[in-house]
């Protein structure tokens, strides 16, 4: 277990010391050379501070940071899901508001410690889910007009 | 609960019988987007603003114009955005400004020219201007000129950005004196590059007749050149044109404004919007409006815009061919 | 003492019902996270079409005020700032919302706003001429040393670790970046068609601040319920006064620091409260405490953005330039009446402007009363269960970025940053820093290269950059802001360790 959060720096650290090298590197190569002055300057110093990180993860002298438990990583997954496929791919598929409202009552399901045996608990989100749904249609369709992306409801 | 259910089942009918009509009559039947590719307050976001305020009249569209800004780069980001992911469906509009995004097109580097977009109708003609400080030596453009003759490449000047009206009014000037200048594009835009020039952090800047008039009448600045065919009788009778002070400059720089759509919104509703926009513009309401900001209006039809854009085409390419 | 003499005019029946509702209104938009205050007062531009000039600025004026201020209730009970000025106040406002403190904070930050907003409105009125030739001596250099100065805060601003701090920033100025630049047009590090345009401040700050929340409180699972609801403090409005007037360092470091930035055209409002912040919890007694929820961290942040409000008119009112894009909205609302500022507004228009700024004054009251009372129920947010919390915030994050200008590519932006947010913050990364970046690096860029081209045209880079009084000054602060960190960064590692710092980290998640 004690090793769990030295090797998550690891992977993390290595992640983003690639990333620096890989922007410093294009930095470098694209062309026009002006326009890329400032973003060699920015991208070096991002590598070489990535780098140091990297190594003192190595070192396991890294000071800050508590990593991610495993219970934290199964809790969040279902939930993670649900907000994945929502924002990637149903709110603009299905709507923003029938999407909002589908997710928002899948994730009062998934999260929310009321028993599911009991009705009471299922109408209780169904009116929360509502009443939210309700608040974001006066705010951002009445009062701001923003129109959002209504597929198959509204 | 019920209301939502029933809303959802009216909005489902109210699609699927969209889907059979084919004809585009009740359009718009919904508010419409309006695409600035200029920040909140500048002046194409402030002109905007004022011609579309009458939309929602029953004898303008009978839908309200809600802009959206999306700034960046000269107005590149925006008109990407428009030729590339913007819906053709008739309820997104955009704003163009001539000889911005033509210019930008032949330069390069952008998903869009003259064939992304059709053009609904102008509403304003804004020429660039000269100006410098209000206690600048210079008097007239032959003072610019002579100092720039005598350093070369050291007369600093400010403008609104790369390949925007302004710095085709730089470029025509650098070409008609036959001298080296300094051109600093600022990131802020007009006001940014006016602020610089009042500042002092450079000797002079080309900038749109419409705050370069303001901003003689705060005191701050001096006009010293129109970059057009003919004096702007309305707002600034005295200022002579580049013409009239030896220098052969057309009006490729003046800042067309007007409103467009992406290339693929359906016939028919080019030709109502086509219809109708022009005369939202001539409302009064709006005349009055925008004769009160002190910005210049020239209402042309669709037909007269492609030619005017064509035009343009034409001349820029010509222009920037020498760089 | 002019400004008197029209105060009657914010009295009249019309103009007093308008000041209520632009009070009203814009806390409550200012409070919708996604819509900064620019948006607020552009949305409100048509309405004072109808309007007469006088009125329709205080509805614009009074909007402006309370929009600001209302991105600290957000910020403080859902950790999302409203607009770039309440990043600040997240740090130890949402830090004391968790701790049940919800109602105290939200008091201290109107309190604090009013004080700030006040003050500011006030140097407004009585220094108007020479706080102008002020906001004209910020040439190109200047913006580019201040930038920098922005830069070297990063580094101590909210992480244990003064490297993990610069690199967040790194990542921010990074991401700066991507997409058109700026100047020159040339397209940079264009992955994906949804960053394009640039990765967009509003929708970026959404992201960073609210999806590493959502799926913190996904993390704890459906088994933890009821230990989890934290019992909220009713905090006597009296008690708020008496803290707010004790903690007279970071009132006034804070109203300071944010009148002067404020006036900087383009930098202004959107670091003045980070700067503040980070000010005065260099010259705190309880510098460690910045960050658990500490009062003093509140009220300079908040002082510090609402102090900016009036200074950063300055410019529009007496040269009509624009410092910012707020002012430049405002400036719309003035022309379509046909009225130009410049000199002479006060003298051709005085009940107009001496009304409006009056507005500004009496706004600022308002929106202390409204907000003082709506912080006691408000609070309550903190009660509410994370499952239904999480869902709030993950729509509210949506709806949001999808309104600043109608794009699922910032919707996809903001979930992208904020899941990859969440990752670096469990590594000792913040968001702040990397926000920061994300505002400073355009500013500095431009800045940079504009300098340059001017320097290359007239006297030379060397002499553009470094020379001048006010470069030496910006050069010198500087200079003290990193040692100061250099020598932060010692002093921790001889005590700090592994344990401490963890176990720091434990206290604050």
């Amino acid at each position: 277990m004690t090793d769990l959060p030295r090797n998550q720096h690891i992977i993390a650290s290595g992640l983003i010391a690639a990333i620096g090298v890989s922007i410093a590197y294009i930095s470098f190569t694209q062309e026009p050379a002006d326009a890329f002055i400032f973003p060699r300057l920015i991208s070096s110093v991002f590598a070489v501070l990535a780098i140091w990180t990297f190594v003192k993860a190595i070192l396991g002298r890294t000071k800050v940071g508590n990593g991610i438990s495993g219970e934290a990583m199964r809790n969040m997954l279902p939930g993670l899901v649900v907000a994945i496929i929502y924002v990637y791919w149903a709110a603009k598929a299905l709507g923003f508001y029938t999407a909002t409202a589908i997710a928002f009552f899948a994730l009062l399901s998934l999260y929310d410690p009321a028993p599911h045996s009991e009705m009471k608990s299922w109408v209780k989100r169904i009116l929360i889910t509502a009443g939210f749904m309700a608040v974001m249609y006066g705010l951002f369709a009445l009062l701001l007009n923003v129109f959002t992306p209504r597929e198959i409801f509204f | 609960m019920k209301n939502w259910i029933a809303g959802a089942a009216l909005a489902l009918a109210a699609m699927t019988g969209q889907a059979y009509a084919d004809g585009h009559g009740d359009y718009p039947e919904r508010p419409i987007m309006m695409m600035v590719s200029y920040g909140a307050g500048g002046a194409t976001d402030f002109q905007a603003r004022i011609v579309t305020m009458t939309a929602g009249n029953e004898d303008a569209l009978g839908m309200p114009i809600a802009i959206v800004n999306r700034p960046g780069a000269g107005g590149r980001v925006g008109w990407n955005w428009l030729a590339t992911e913007a819906e053709a469906d008739g309820y997104t509009l955009g704003a163009y400004n001539i000889p911005h995004f033509v210019a930008q097109s032949i330069e390069g580097g952008v998903s869009y020219s003259t064939d992304s977009f059709e053009p609904i109708a102008n509403w304003g003609a804004d020429p660039a201007v000269f100006v410098v400080g209000a206690d600048s030596a210079f008097n007239s453009m032959e003072d610019v000129v002579n100092y720039a003759n005598e350093n070369p490449g050291g007369l600093t000047f400010s403008g609104a950005g790369l390949f925007v009206g302004h710095h085709i009014a730089a470029l025509q000037l650098e070409k008609a004196a036959g001298v080296k200048l300094a051109y600093i594009p600022n990131n802020a835009g007009g006001a940014g590059a006016m602020r610089a020039v009042i500042a002092g952090e450079v000797l002079g800047g080309v900038n749109n007749l419409s705050d370069a008039f303001r901003a003689q009448a705060a005191g701050n600045v001096k006009i010293l050149g129109v970059f057009d065919l003919e004096r702007n009788t309305e707002f600034l009778p005295d200022v002579p044109t580049m013409v009239e002070q030896g220098f052969d400059i057309d009006n490729a720089s003046v800042n067309f404004r007007g409103v467009m759509v992406p290339k693929g919104t359906p016939q028919p509703i080019i030709d109502k919007l086509a219809a109708t926009v022009p005369a939202m513009f001539e409302n009064s309401r709006v005349q009055s409006r925008m004769a009160a900001g002190g910005s210049p209006m020239q209402i042309m039809t669709r037909d007269e815009v492609l030619e005017m854009w064509a035009a343009r085409q034409e001349t820029l390419e010509e222009l920037l061919a020498g760089l | 003492m002019e400004f008197l003499y029209y105060m009657g005019d914010v009295f009249t029946p019309i103009n007093f019902g308008l000041l209520l509702l632009g009070t009203i209104g814009g806390l409550i938009l200012g409070a919708t996270p996604g819509l900064s205050p620019t948006m607020a007062v552009a949305l409100l531009i048509p309405f004072t079409f109808q309007l007469e000039p006088q009125q329709g600025l205080i509805l614009l004026g009074a909007a402006y005020t309370s929009t600001v201020a209302g991105g600290a209730v957000s910020a403080i009970l859902l950790k999302i700032p409203g607009a770039p000025a309440n990043i600040a106040t997240t740090l130890d406002g949402h830090a004391m919302a968790t701790k049940g403190e919800g109602a105290k904070a939200l008091q201290l930050s109107f309190i604090s706003s009013a004080v700030g907003g006040v003050f500011g409105v006030l140097l407004l009125i009585f220094l108007t001429p020479v706080l102008a030739q002020w906001a004209l001596a910020f040439g190109p250099s200047h913006l580019f040393w201040l930038a920098i100065l922005g830069v070297t805060v990063i580094g101590t601003l909210d992480s244990s670790s003064v490297v993990k701090g610069l690199l967040s920033g790194c990542i921010g100025l990074w991401l700066a970046t991507i997409g058109f630049d700026d100047i020159m047009g040339a397209q940079r590090f264009i992955f994906h068609p949804a960053v394009s345009g640039g990765i967009n401040v509003i929708p970026a700050l959404i992201g960073l601040f609210a999806i590493p929340q959502v799926i913190t409180m996904f993390t704890k699972g459906r088994s933890s319920d009821d230990a989890e609801i934290i019992s909220v403090q009713k905090h006597p409005i009296r008690l708020a006064f008496v803290e707010v007037f004790k903690r007279k360092m970071a009132l006034t470091i804070g109203t300071v620091t944010g009148s002067i930035i404020g006036l900087i055209p383009g930098v202004g409002g959107q670091i003045a409260g980070l700067v503040a912040y980070d000010q005065s919890k260099k010259f705190s007694k309880e510098s460690e405490k910045f960050g658990t929820g500490h009062s003093e961290g509140v009220i300079a942040a908040e002082s510090a953005n609402n102090a900016m409000v009036g200074p950063s008119l300055v410019p529009l009112l007496t040269l009509s330039i624009p410092g910012s894009p707020t002012a430049a909205v405002l400036l719309g609302g003035l022309l379509i009446h046909g009225i130009f500022p410049g000199p002479d507004l006060f003298m051709n228009y005085p009940q107009v402007a001496w009304t409006f700024i009056d507005s500004m004054l009496i706004g600022q009251i308002l929106m202390c009363i409204f907000g003082l009372y709506i912080a006691g129920f408000a609070a309550n947010v903190a009660r509410v269960p994370h499952a239904v919390m999480a869902a709030i915030v993950l729509g509210l994050a949506v709806f949001g970025s999808y309104s600043v200008q109608n794009s699922m590519g910032d919707v996809y932006v903001m979930a992208t940053l904020g899941l990859a947010m969440y990752f670096l913050e469990r590594f000792g990364f913040s968001a702040a820093p990397l926000v920061l970046g994300l505002i400073l690096g355009p500013i500095a860029e431009a800045n940079f290269i504009q300098g340059s081209m001017i320097a290359n045209a007239t006297v030379g880079t060397g002499t553009y950059f470094f020379t001048g009084w006010l470069n030496w000054f910006l050069i010198l602060i500087v200079l003290a802001s990193i040692s100061y960190s250099i020598w932060m960064e010692i002093m921790s590692r001889r005590y700090t360790t592994k344990d401490d710092a963890v176990a720091k980290e434990e206290a604050l998640s």
